[in-house]
């Protein structure tokens, strides 16, 4: 059995995940740090790390003006490049630091009792990982832009919204729904199945033998960094072209 | 337990099988396109990557439920 289990804190009857918690506080962190560190001491000729984040805006720059009109584009660029850098380094994060503690009996305070420990059949409890391979965080961020994406369509033209669902023809209503329910299921699972299978194997071939743990795990190790910096990437596209459907003039 | 040790091999085997077709495509697509305009390889590139992101999605969603259900977290 290799999948762990996380120390959870019961707070006013709601279960919080203190891995999870401890995840994305540290992104948040190193994201405010490489922002912060970056536009220090600000000047014409950029070296260093300010390069490296000008290149970064770049590259978001890029995917905005793709997928929205220019004028529209500038706006949401401090929202495409936030959603990019935080879901980069928390897929990055988890590939380069993994805590993992064994326990020896069960610890009600943190949710861990022996009930569950009989189970799960395993004793070892994640302290920190990937935020993004917990699905609660990834189905989060996927509503939250789902929701910001019709509400934005809804104040454009609230009657261009909803003719929208009826067109070409009014019998496409139900084909319509479940396009709209499938697009944040499918946009949240597939940042979660790609940071979660890669998390995954990595253990497994961890607790192999030498041969597993040696040329194979380095290779998966770099394979992981290089979906981590894809999804990312497909993230932050998706969620433009979500908002950009709602918020496009022509139609 | 057995049971759930083959459904959970099956998906995973029909995600690795799902993967390998999508990518396969892709890939042999975008060879086609190189060697037709060998100067576009930059800009292709990128347009291929963006795609195995999108089709390696769902066999990776197949593969993780499969795992899931491989460790008996769901569906046991």
């Amino acid at each position: 059995m290799f999948l762990e289990l996380t120390p959870k804190i019961k707070f006013l009857g709601l279960s919080f995940d203190l891995t999870v918690m401890i995840g994305t506080l540290v992104t948040a962190v190193l994201v405010l740090l490489i922002c912060t560190l970056a536009t220090r001491r600000r000047e014409m000729r950029p070296s260093g790390m300010q390069n490296f984040v000008e290149m970064l805006v770049e590259f978001v720059q890029n995917i905005t003006n793709m997928m929205l009109e220019p004028k529209r584009a500038e706006k949401y660029l401090g929202f495409a490049f936030t959603t990019f850098l935080f879901i980069f380094i928390a897929n990055e994060l988890g590939v380069i630091v993994m805590i993992t503690a064994n326990t020896t009996g069960p610890l009600p305070g943190l949710g861990i009792t022996g009930n569950l420990l009989k189970q799960a059949h395993t004793d070892s409890i994640s302290w920190f990982k990937s935020p993004t391979s917990d699905i609660n965080v990834t189905v989060a961020m996927a509503f939250a832009i789902t929701i910001y994406a019709h509400i934005a369509g809804l104040f454009k033209s609230p009657k261009g919204y909803f003719r929208h669902y009826f067109e070409p023809y009014a019998w496409m209503l139900p084909l319509h729904i479940i396009d709209e329910v499938a697009k944040p299921t499918t946009h949240a699972a597939r940042l979660w199945a790609n940071i979660f299978a890669g998390e995954v194997l990595i253990m497994i071939l961890r607790e192999g033998t030498f041969y597993l743990t040696g040329i194979p795990l380095m290779a998966w190790i770099g394979f992981s960094l290089f979906v981590g910096a894809i999804q990312a990437y497909i993230f932050t596209v998706l969620a433009m072209v979500y908002i950009s459907q709602k918020i496009a003039d022509n139609h | 337990m057995s049971m759930t040790v083959i459904a959970g091999g099956i998906m995973i085997a029909f995600g690795a099988l799902a993967a390998g077709l999508g990518n396969g495509i892709l890939f042999s697509r975008y060879l086609e396109g190189i060697a037709r305009q060998p100067e576009a390889r930059g800009t292709l590139f990128g347009q291929a990557m963006i795609a195995l992101g999108l089709v390696e999605a769902l066999p990776i969603i197949s593969i993780a439920f499969g795992l899931l259900v491989l460790f008996g977290i769901i569906g046991g």
